[in-house]
């Protein structure tokens, strides 16, 4: 070899080398480069265009199709909208029903707004609603569920429908601010006929954007809606681009400026984001918890194991491993986002709840092994992406550290989901990592999930706690549901069906030229991007 | 991945001799995995996550707190078992094929030509994806969808120097005391067929350590907690974008040094052993 290429190899070398040490970030000055708030600042002016990365392809924009995802929530939050509506601070207030009243214990009565238009260009009416809720409502839609004590749904008047329920029904009125209060141009979807929620179709909605193209594998464009019936909240921007990319391409695109923001489901791409000149990250309260789901296979049957793996786990590594910090550890399977009223109440009641999420109680967790005795092989489920990963090898730690075996088992992504609806994936592994959020600001939308006929615990038989599901729905005062509440967090946690390990902040990352998005979790419901705008000077 | 070189005889005998220096340190640790390496290879340790370079772990640590020097020499074992089973696998495929054409000529020749010239149209990756959708992902089944990729390589080789082997007399004469077919292939004519074989397979050795280490980059073969060098890129590429570079680049340094190292030993062992009397 001659002296100047063995030169230039070894020139490649030392700087790869030195390459190792890179710029990385620090924890703690991108902690303090984060806006914890609801909302980002408003906008200054209007934007003609913007573009923004999601993490994934929609699958559908039909909310009502079990396929669709967070990413089809994402994108129609701004083209279809709801009876109630999701705020930036996670309350919810009449939206297109301009009124509700309970007109007796089990009648909900909603007085519709008449100045609404669809994109069409044709009112909304009670029929069209009457419509929208028994599609909801119709067996194996995505939120019939919500619909569970609904007996019929009817139009009483030009501008008002009267829903009947089973019994009074709490979670019910939440949930007409998510996906099962959308309400649909009923001649739109059935003129599309089988178009409706794919690429070929067009949107059957009200809201601030239009459907403009969805050219699958590429993008999704929405277009400001020319005549949107609430003139004070019409979209600042003019049309918005979604494209999907990996964390590492959103990072590089949100810092070169060929993107203008992203919701971040991956914190740890939010380090880069916070130290970068060009963009700013934003935090605010959300619902969504990661936790470990015990399956039926076995290993974890008793409960006290269940309990020792949560006392030996290290949250706060899973939170500095895989979001790098900006999580929050956990003790319950709902975020505080979800504490929609009563807040002192269940601030106090999350602090009482038993055990410590930081430091892990190995001691504590090993005297819990100990009165169980012989245990089989645990096995946890992951699908190899970075923050299962992450909390599958610390459950494999912590049990090694309390006297367990325990194993990782990889399933491939495109199945991992399904462990939720299949028992024979279930089969494969004793926990599975997930994360969970709901759309509800109250703990009982998520506590239901303990009920023994829930779709969601397969380990926790509680006759007791089976009481208590329909009494907290049926509990329309505040202080009694939250009293409620706090009775079921605390059974919960002494059954453990899952291992609740870190809050995910909803994080969203602007670059420096736009603002005016919530920061919070509502940006699954809440028209986001109608607020988006330009920046003043 | 190619390497280009000089002819093997101006080549400098120090560069041989480092490379093959590294391939021996390699195969050692591969061997001695579990005594070489100061830590387990799983084990994490959320006290330490990316730490820099230390007296404790020498090459730091990655995003769960395992010691990336012990990641790497237990991902010598995977990586380089891997290479050995993919060849092994598409040798024993391809030196059928090459001799089998060799053998018969007319229109077996032909035949086993135009399938081995489709099955050099398609990319491996598709291989890979095809035997993945029959059997699931996992080490082997990228082994043999990879090596089903290397097949008609070695095919064409073996077919090329087999031709070369039957022209010589001594086939005639085993032919004329009526060996057979079979035989005569099996006991004479491939084993004189080998050394020439092994140089080139020395040489193809660093392709098949490339090709699946970025089958296991893409998630097709090693699964985690495996330390497969390729799989090591991989999961440490999400720290890239927070600015931790070593767990990503070393193990992808590893791959371009044996790959290398493999590329310069094979080609020095095929020019002395494809020497024939």
């Amino acid at each position: 070899m001659s002296s100047a290429p063995r030169w230039l190899a070894m020139a490649t070398l030392v700087t790869l080398v030195a390459g190792c040490s890179g710029t990385k970030t620090d924890p703690d000055q991108v902690r303090q480069n984060v806006r914890l708030v609801d909302a980002t600042p408003a906008a200054a002016g209007p934007l003609a265009e913007a573009n923004w990365l999601i993490a994934k392809e929609p699958s559908t924009v039909d909310l009502d199709l079990d396929a669709a995802n967070s990413q089809s929530d994402l994108v129609m939050a701004n083209v279809c909208e709801r009876l109630l509506q999701l705020r930036p601070d996670l309350t919810s207030k009449p939206h297109l029903a301009s009124a509700y009243k309970w007109a007796t214990p089990d009648t909900l009565v909603f007085t519709l707004r008449t100045d609404v238009t669809f994109h069409s260009g044709k009112p909304m009416t009670a029929d069209d609603v009457v419509w929208s809720m028994r599609r909801h409502a119709a067996d194996g839609a995505a939120e019939s569920d919500e619909y569970v004590n609904v007996t019929s749904i009817g139009r009483t008047g030009p501008a008002e429908v009267t829903v009947k329920l089973k019994q009074p029904d709490a979670l019910f009125l939440q949930a007409m601010a998510g996906d099962a209060g959308v309400v649909l141009e009923r001649a739109a979807v059935e003129a599309q006929g089988d178009k409706y929620g794919t690429p070929r179709g067009k949107d059957a909605c009200s809201g601030p954007f239009t459907l403009d193209t969805w050219a699958s594998g590429d993008r999704v464009v929405l277009s400001k809606a020319p005549d949107y019936w609430d003139k004070a909240k019409a979209a600042k921007t003019g049309r918005i681009t979604f494209r999907w990319a990996e964390d590492d391409a959103i990072v590089n695109s949100l810092v070169t400026g060929s993107a203008d923001g992203a919701y971040l489901e991956n914190l740890a791409a939010a380090t880069r984001l916070a130290s970068g000149g060009t963009t700013t990250i934003s935090q605010g309260p959300d619902t969504r918890v990661w936790n470990l789901m015990a399956t039926e296979r076995g290993a974890l049957a008793d409960a006290r194991l269940r309990k020792a793996l949560a006392l030996a786990i290290n949250r706060d590594g899973i939170n500095r491993a895989a979001m790098a910090g900006l999580g929050q550890p956990a003790k319950e399977p709902v975020g505080p986002g979800a504490w929609g009223y009563e807040k002192a109440v269940f601030q106090s009641a999350y602090d009482s709840l038993p055990g410590s999420p930081v430091p892990p109680d190995v001691e504590a967790a090993k005297k819990l092994v100990g009165e169980v005795g012989p245990t089989e092989p645990i096995v946890v489920a992951s699908d190899g992406t970075p923050i299962r990963d992450v909390i599958a090898n610390a459950l494999v730690d912590a049990a090694g550290k309390i006297g367990l075996q325990a194993s990782i088992t990889q399933i491939p992504p495109q199945q991992y989901g399904e462990y939720l609806i299949k028992p024979d994936l279930r089969k494969q592994a004793d926990l599975f990592a997930d994360d969970y959020y709901i759309s509800k600001n109250d703990p009982v939308g998520f506590y239901k999930n303990g009920s023994s006929k829930s779709s969601v615990n397969w380990v926790f038989k509680d006759p007791e706690y089976d009481e208590l599901v329909p009494k907290a729905r049926a509990a329309i005062d505040d202080a009694e549901r939250a009293g409620i509440a706090t009775d079921m967090a605390r059974r919960w946690a002494d059954g453990m069906p899952w291992i609740s390990l870190v809050q995910s902040p909803s994080t969203v990352a602007l670059s420096t030229k736009v603002t005016g998005v919530p920061a919070s979790g509502c940006y699954r419901y809440y028209p986001w991007a109608a607020d988006l705008g330009a920046k003043g000077s | 991945m190619t390497v280009l070189l000089r002819p093997a005889g101006t080549r400098p005998a120090w560069l041989y001799r480092i490379c093959a220096g590294i391939l021996v340190i390699t195969v050692a640790a591969a061997v001695f995995a579990p005594i070489v390496a100061p830590y387990e290879p799983s084990a994490a340790d959320f006290a330490a996550l990316w730490q820099p370079p230390s007296l404790e772990h020498w090459l730091g640590t990655d995003h769960l707190g395992r010691d990336i020097l012990s990641r790497v020499i237990h991902g010598a074992q995977p990586s380089l078992l891997g290479a050995i089973a993919l060849l092994a696998f598409a040798t024993v495929l391809g030196v059928l094929i090459g001799v089998v054409a060799a053998w018969k000529r007319g229109w077996v020749d032909t035949v086993l030509a135009r399938i081995t010239d489709v099955m050099f149209a398609f990319p491996g990756l598709l291989f890979v994806v095809l035997v993945i959708a029959v059997f699931g992902r996992g080490p082997a089944t990228a082994v043999i969808g990879m090596g089903l990729a290397f097949a008609p390589v070695i095919a064409k080789f073996t077919r090329a120097v087999a031709l070369e082997e039957l022209a010589r007399p001594y086939v005639d004469a085993y032919r004329l005391q009526g060996v057979g077919g079979v035989e005569l292939c099996l006991r004479y004519v491939v084993p004189n067929l080998l050394p020439t074989l092994a140089g080139y397979l020395v040489v193809l050795f660093g392709d098949g350590l490339m090709s699946l280490a970025a089958l296991n980059f893409l998630g097709f073969g090693a699964q985690p907690p495996s330390s497969e060098w390729g799989l090591m890129v991989e999961e440490s590429r999400a720290g890239v974008i927070q600015g931790y570079l070593a767990p990503a680049i070393i193990p992808g340094l590893a791959i371009a040094i044996v790959v290398v190292a493999t590329n310069v030993v094979g080609v020095r062992l095929s020019d002395k052993l494809a020497v024939r009397p």
